[in-house]
């Protein structure tokens, strides 16, 4: 397949996704546009039927009946899914809130430890101490100590609007602080590998013209540093994606939280994970897209490489 | 003091470390002089350079600019008031040709937008490089990088322009278009120090030629002097190889 062929696949089929996620988030959220909050938008009950009836009607057919069967099965996992997808669709919608969040206010902490730690001296001491505190513990554990031994969720309840709405819980916003500290110290080290790629000359000119050391910083290295680290920035919101799960141990309903109190209703655990397990695919190929775009919007001849993905020869 | 004066190094020294590079250098540039540093490597050229805009701090001595010490000025103050070209270039690989020249011109000397992007046009358009004004760094071929390193300090208004090596990282062919540039410049008035190996350029532009052996000044004067009848042999055996090896252009 060539580059454009795989491209225009892939964007078809979260065009695909993002269509039927939110047309489901627009229909919940305003009490049935389309259909009944939560019920699927077309019925499933017929395909699982159909499925029922090429199963009986190859009954003892033996191998000649093995084809069938397997689109037998197939009717039976779409009927399964047509089922299950708008009980996973809120889910989804929190781990989107959580990655999002959780990304963006991370980065906003992460250039200035990143700056402290390479070009600090006092404050590299207090930026490398958090960093590792924080990549040294467990997420879970600092997820506990956020939700249980502090009282921020109590917090955010005084707070107006918050855990109202299309975001329905506090405990999502408590997620969001772990997720952003916890966030903010992997991006931290992401961005000093890429600052300290950067040739110290660029520094050393900027102080020549008479720029401060953080004017310098702020103007000359940040921007180039910024672009090198979006490839480990994907990486990061790659995993993000699929670690905001965690926030299910602190009563979030996000997507695996979701699916899992769908099985506990039927027991079809295995089905449903592998449900859950398709969304945070499209949810993890959004983000590499999304960030593709970025990079590509961003790209300066010979800063960063030229976005497509591959080296050049200079 | 004369009032011509503009640069006074006092018998500076410096080390890095256990290592000294600078051995007590001293010498002095009066307004519009065009002195030319040279030496094997090692011998402190470069550092000397750096110690006049504070990249690099002294040991013992004094530097002065227009009479005043320079660890008496604001560091960044200094910095405006003496220009720097460089070796690599360092042009910031970020921003455009005119970007390149127009961030000083609006963080460090406040200018507005559209006054900077005037001045700095005119800078560019002064090396020959109008074209190549919305070029960045990748774009540019090393003599274009150079002639946007000297464009970016000059745009600065600098009383004193320091140059360190500028012609060293470039093709053969493309050391005269900066050298053409560097000349205009001393024929305009600019005083300049400058550590090169082009000893036409010496020749022609310097008013005088400072020999740097092992941190120490061994032998000032001008080029004529000191290319024809060096008092040291040191001079003599040190520009012999450099005149051979470099001629002139």
């Amino acid at each position: 397949m060539t580059r454009s062929t795989k491209r225009a696949v892939r964007d078809g089929a979260l065009a695909v996704f993002w269509l039927w996620f939110g047309a489901r988030l627009l229909n919940d959220w305003f009490g049935g546009v389309f259909v009944a909050a939560g019920e699927p938008f077309f019925d499933p009950q017929p395909v699982a039927d159909a499925s029922t009836a090429l199963r009986e009607a190859v009954a003892g057919t033996g191998v000649l009946g093995e084809p069938v069967g397997w689109v037998a099965n197939g009717l039976g996992s779409l009927s399964f899914a047509m089922t299950y997808l708008p009980d996973l669709a809120a889910g989804a919608w929190l781990t989107v809130v959580l990655t999002i969040f959780a990304t963006i206010f991370g980065l906003v902490l992460a250039v200035p430890l990143a700056a402290a730690r390479v070009y600090g001296r006092v404050t590299h001491w207090v930026a490398l101490a958090f960093i590792e505190l924080i990549r040294g513990t467990p997420l879970l554990a600092q997820l506990f100590v956020l939700y249980y031994a502090l009282p921020l969720s109590r917090w955010f309840a005084a707070v107006p609007y918050l855990g109202s709405g299309i975001v329905p819980e506090q405990a999502v916003w408590v997620a969001v602080v772990g997720f952003t500290i916890n966030s903010a110290a992997y991006q931290a080290e992401y961005i000093r590998g890429s600052i300290e790629g950067i040739d110290p000359g660029q520094l050393v000119a900027a102080r020549s013209i008479g720029l401060s050391r953080v004017q310098g910083i702020r103007y000359v290295v940040m921007p180039q540093a910024l672009r090198f680290a979006i490839p480990s920035w994907t990486n990061e919101l790659v995993y993000l994606t699929k670690y905001s799960s965690l926030a299910a141990f602190i009563t979030v309903g996000e997507l695996f939280h979701a699916a899992r109190a769908a099985a506990y209703a039927n027991y079809r655990f295995l089905d449903l994970f592998l449900l859950a397990a398709v969304v945070y695919l499209a949810l993890v190929l959004s983000a590499t897209t999304v960030m593709e775009w970025v990079r590509g919007r961003v790209a300066i001849p010979g800063v960063g490489g030229s976005g497509d993905g591959r080296m050049s020869a200079d | 003091m004369a009032e011509n004066r503009l640069l006074d190094v006092v018998d500076v020294h410096q080390s890095y470390g256990e290592e000294r590079v600078l051995e007590g250098i001293s010498f002095e540039m009066d307004r519009q002089d065009v002195k030319v540093l040279v030496g094997p490597s090692g011998s402190g050229k470069s550092t000397m350079l750096r110690c006049i805009n504070r990249l690099t701090d002294i040991d013992e001595g004094e530097i002065a600019l227009d009479g005043e010490s320079i660890y008496d000025m604001n560091q960044n103050d200094l910095r405006r008031q003496v220009g720097m070209v460089f070796q690599d270039f360092n042009l910031f690989a970020h921003l455009t040709a005119l970007e390149n020249v127009t961030l000083g011109l609006k963080r460090v000397r406040d200018m507005s937008e559209p006054d900077a992007v005037e001045k700095a046009a005119r800078q560019l358009e002064s090396v020959g490089l109008r074209e190549q004004a919305n070029s960045y760094p990748a774009e540019l071929s090393g003599g274009q990088k150079q002639r946007v390193g000297i464009a970016r300090a000059l745009a600065m208004d600098p009383k004193l322009m320091l140059f360190d090596e500028p012609t060293s990282a470039l093709d053969p062919e493309l050391i005269g278009e900066v050298l053409e540039v560097m000349r205009d410049l001393a024929e305009e008035g600019m005083t300049m120090l400058v550590v090169t190996h082009e000893m036409g350029f010496a020749r022609q532009a310097a008013t005088d030629v400072l020999f740097l052996e092992d941190g120490e000044l061994v032998e000032q004067g001008p080029p004529d002097q000191l290319f024809e009848a060096p008092e040291q042999d040191r001079t003599r055996d040190f520009l012999g190889r450099l005149t051979s090896l470099h001629g002139d252009q």
